[in-house]
């Protein structure tokens, strides 16, 4: 019979059953005032982007020249209209839809893209990780802004050329993340034990890793989110990536500069939507990346 | 020993409670803790992971984040409040009248600056001499605290130190500014055996030569035992016991120091039996019980150790246990 | 071919009695310091250093050393997390990787519980499944294992029902350990190999779980490596201990005759800086002067001659071999070999050793 009592005798009893680890993530998020209030501001946006055909007033593209850079607050059209008498109202709302758009995609595609070869460069070690990531630090030499306007301008404008070369500068950011992450993670005792078992590296890395590297993978490439969305802004801004009619707040933010001296206001309003929707995900970003810090 | 404590401690400390308000719910880390250090003595505070120990070390240069950490209690060092102290005049109490070695000295020492400078730095915060004249001074303190080839280590920078040479460099930037007090937090911890022994005479031939009055937090008795004139043994928070070390190591009174030591004195002479443990897991801090933080581990454990906290009992005039069965415990 | 199934059952009755369970032989480990542009290596930490040694079927061996000695990667070279640069390890007689021993039987035979008891949990598992997996691995059933794991938490003194749904950060550092201990019995191992399991424990707690690794030892018949840098533990533990130095074997020898009668002035040294636990009788002199060397440009003939006081010339020339000096008792010092041409060996044989 063992001599020693393992179990503590003192009455303070535990739960029995303890929560899994992301019940205790959405808990710890949950008394976050901060990050609870960008996840709300980010729904919120969402739900106006998926709704937009119901909620907005007038049609975002019909504009009458006569009633061109009318102020907010004039009758019949709450922000105003632009500089083609268009619905500022209803340019924001169907905007909404494509800056998200712009937004959210590339990163997604580049975390599949970027998480793998992190991974597997991570886990590997050795001359397949020096390739991989030396191959990745060749496009670390451009500055991201520079690499998505040399990329866009060869590829032509257009959005399915935007998100191809925003898609190509948020690889190696995410490849060098997840590498990093990887590679502590391998080093850490647990998947030294794992191999001591005799698992297989695949198995490992189903196993161990990757439920270890993957939720800081995508806070990081959440993070990227508005990036994202002010680069293609940026672009569309220039001339590149969304091209007119479409209503993207940084192309709006392109046609309504010549009025800045005129209705400052309604150069203002996509640009204040930029910041809102982006500095919305950074602050869900940081409240998640808080939330799953276990050891704080 | 405990009679110059009681006449005129160069730091007293009373009634401390320390609570720290960060987590999702209060912890205490110090529970009523009272304490004196004599002028020129060395006082082992001994204990566990979570015992207090270090942050009642730190309280005494008042080292706490005040949003994250409730004090109660009075700190008096030197004749000064401590804990009233604030800018300036606490930044010239540190170092001034007490300083302290900490256990990690790669984690204290800037990497960015040599030893060297650190030590000039140090010493002129505190008096105002020449630059030439603290670089003398700090060549002084390194071979004080033996470190070979003292003037050309000086210009050596943290990580280029092996772990010995680095925590005799931290001794030596803790003595710079003359320094009445030395509060050491387990600055033996991390080093090797034969290094731990060096570093340990070290300190001891420090405080006779200088007359310092220490206080040295260590979780190993053997430690405790080669350098302390008295002990105080912590546990979750409060002391449980303290006296003379002699009286403490050869005649313990508190079950849990009792404990303590029978798993440590004799390992080597119970080849093949088990070693006596101590059954259960230290308290949970933010849950603390009512009564003896001790009682649910301990083989004397009655209703009235669950009650309500125990009291002093004074075994000897300067050996005091924090027991209600103290008759009990004699010669175990 | 030696399957797992094999080893569980072999049970020292074949090879014969008495015939090491583990033999290292020859091991030498350097690690590369990489500082050139195109990661040419400048240089080369020599870790373990051609080491040989056995470890017997069902005894405690101690393995001690300071930092840099070379314990903790000798133990990964024997658990094959770390290839050797020569050397070989066969375990009863077979060495791993080969037709006669595949790696993965190996792998199941020998099992390690590490330091660091909160790392070597992956933290996004429950304890139970955490012990789980290794059975897993080796085609268990699913069902098989969780029981498995749930009968060897009650071993190790943690109640399923509490504890089974637990992750590592919500146990405290004993329980942990206690865990990485089922975790590493799941695959029935033969040798367990303990790389400083409890220094990072209280002593209180210490105590209890040194009890446990005894019981566990006597329960299983199992074979411990234990390394460790607090002489007391070893000496409680240890039927044998090997004391390392710069990745080197100084002595091995039986606990009792290593500890009051040490023939290398290191294990002396060693021995000499533990703390003395009298008031009236402290330590008054270090041993040693200085910090353990690094192993990267380790000193010339014998590793151990800047720092000792029998130094002699010949010391700093040849590297002194492990020589028996009594009963399975060996050191590596010129000073107790007496055809080394020390002058302590000689002046020991002229008085009639």
């Amino acid at each position: 019979m063992a001599s020693i009592a393992g179990a503590p005798s003192v009455p303070s009893e535990k739960i029995l059953r303890s929560p899994g680890y992301w019940a205790t993530v959405w808990r710890r998020f949950r008394r976050d005032p901060v990050a609870v209030g960008a996840g709300l501001m980010i729904v919120a946006i969402v739900m106006i982007a998926i709704l937009a055909p119901y909620i907005a007033p007038q049609d975002p593209y019909k504009g009458m020249t006569l009633r061109r850079l009318k102020p907010p607050g004039t009758e019949g059209f709450p922000l105003g209209t632009d500089e083609l008498g268009r619905d500022m109202l209803s340019r924001l709302i169907y905007g909404a839809r494509i800056s998200l758009f712009m937004g959210v995609t590339p990163v997604f595609i580049a975390l599949f893209i970027g998480s793998a070869i992190g991974i597997v460069a991570g886990y590997a070690g050795g001359w397949l990780n020096t390739v991989l990531m030396r191959t990745i630090d060749v496009f670390f030499a451009f500055p991201s802004v520079l690499l998505a306007i040399a990329l866009s301008g060869a590829l032509g404008a257009g959005i399915m050329n935007g998100l191809i070369s925003l898609t190509v500068v948020f690889v190696p950011p995410i490849a060098r993340v997840a590498e990093s992450v990887t590679t502590g993670i391998r080093n850490r005792d647990f998947v030294d034990a794992a191999r001591a078992s005799g698992a297989g590296a695949l198995t490992i890395i189903r196993k161990h890793v990757l439920g270890n590297v993957l939720g800081p993978i995508f806070v990081y490439a959440m993070s990227l989110i508005a990036v994202s969305m002010i680069l293609a802004s940026g672009l569309s801004f220039l001339g590149l990536g969304v091209k007119p009619p479409e209503p993207e707040w940084g192309l709006m933010l392109n046609t309504l500069r010549t009025a800045i001296y005129t209705q400052p206001l309604l150069c203002a309003l996509p640009g204040l939507m930029i910041f809102i929707t982006s500095i919305s995900f950074n602050l869900l970003t940081d409240g998640m990346r808080s939330a799953m810090d276990m050891k704080a | 020993m405990n009679s110059a404590a009681a006449i005129s401690p160069i730091l007293a400390i009373a009634g401390l409670t320390v609570t720290f308000t960060g987590g999702s719910s209060p912890v205490r880390a110090v529970d009523g803790v009272d304490l004196a250090l004599g002028r020129g003595e060395v006082l082992a505070l001994l204990g566990e992971s979570g015992s207090g120990k270090s942050v009642t070390l730190r309280t005494i240069l008042n080292l706490h984040d005040p949003r994250r950490a409730r004090i109660d209690g009075k700190v008096t060092a030197a004749g000064t409040d401590v804990l009233a102290l604030e800018g300036r005049s606490l930044a010239a109490f540190r170092g001034k009248v007490a300083s302290m070695v900490f256990q990690e000295p790669m984690l204290a020492l800037d990497p960015v600056y040599t030893v060297g400078e650190q030590i000039v730095e140090a010493v002129l915060r505190h008096e105002t001499v020449t630059r030439s004249a603290a670089r003398g001074r700090a060549l002084e303190l390194f071979e004080r605290v033996r470190i070979p080839s003292a003037e050309r280590r000086l210009e050596a920078y943290p990580h280029e130190m092996s772990g010995g040479m680095r925590q005799r460099a931290m001794i030596a930037l803790a003595l710079a500014s003359r320094p009445q007090i030395l509060l050491a937090d387990e600055p033996t911890t991390a080093l090797d055996a034969t290094v731990q022994v060096q570093i340990l005479l070290l300190l001891r031939e420090l405080q006779r030569e200088l007359g310092l009055s220490v206080i040295f937090v260590t979780h190993d008795i053997g430690v405790a035992v080669e350098v302390a004139d008295r002990i105080a043994v912590m546990y979750a928070g409060r002391i449980v016991e303290q006296g003379p070390v002699r009286d403490v190591i050869r005649k313990p009174r508190h079950p849990y120091t009792i404990g303590l030591l029978a798993t440590r004195a004799h390992g080597g002479r119970l080849i093949g039996q088990r070693l006596p443990a101590i059954p259960g897991s230290p308290p949970d801090l933010a849950n603390m019980p009512k009564g003896c933080a001790f009682a649910p581990r301990c083989k004397l454990r009655s209703d009235a150790c669950d009650a309500a906290r125990p009291e002093i009992v004074k075994v000897t005039p300067a050996h005091h246990v924090r027991c209600i069965h103290t008759e009990r415990t004699v010669g175990l | 071919m030696l399957t797992a199934a094999e080893i569980r059952e072999w049970d020292g009755g074949e090879p014969a009695r008495g015939a090491p369970l583990l033999e290292v032989k020859g091991l030498v480990k350097h690690f590369p310091i990489k500082k050139g542009l195109f990661g040419g290596a400048r240089g080369v930490v020599r870790a373990v250093d051609d080491i040989t040694f056995d470890v017997v079927p069902g005894e405690t061996l101690g393995i001690v050393g300071e930092s840099g000695c070379g314990k903790s990667t000798t133990a990964r070279l024997i658990m094959d997390l770390i290839r050797p640069d020569r050397g070989t390890i066969r375990l009863g007689g077979r060495a791993a990787g080969t037709p006669e021993l595949s790696l993965k039987a190996f792998r199941a035979a020998v099992q390690m519980v590490f330091q660091d008891s909160y790392a070597s949990l992956n933290p996004r598992l429950t304890v139970v499944e955490s012990i789980a997996f290794g059975p897993t691995v080796h085609a268990i059933s699913r069902r098989e294992a969780v029981q498995r794991a749930r009968g060897l938490l009650t071993r190790v003194g943690l109640e399923p029902a509490r504890f089974a749904g637990r992750y590592p950060h919500e146990l405290s550092g004993g329980q942990r350990q206690r865990v990485n201990i089922a975790r590493a019995l799941a695959l029935q191992p033969k040798l367990l190999i303990l790389d400083e399991a409890v220094s990072a424990l209280d002593k209180s707690v210490e105590a209890q779980v040194l009890n446990l690794l005894l019981d566990l030892k006597d329960e299983f018949g199992l074979t411990y490596i234990f390394i460790s840098h607090d002489l007391e533990v070893v000496r409680f533990m240890a039927s044998r201990v090997l004391v390392m130095y710069l990745g080197r074997i100084a002595e091995i020898g039986p606990t009792e005759a290593l500890y009051t009668a040490s023939r290398h002035p290191y294990t002396t040294a060693l021995l000499g800086s533990m703390l003395s636990m009298d008031p009236d009788r402290r330590t008054r002199e270090a041993p040693l002067a200085g910090d353990p060397p690094n192993p990267i440009n380790p000193p010339p003939g014998c590793r151990f001659h800047t720092r000792c006081r029998y130094a002699e010339n010949l010391c700093s020339e040849k590297e002194p071999m492990l020589e028996a000096t009594g009963s399975g008792h060996r050191a590596a010092c010129h000073a107790v070999d007496p055809l080394s041409g020390h002058s302590r060996a000689r002046r020991t044989r002229r008085e009639g050793a």
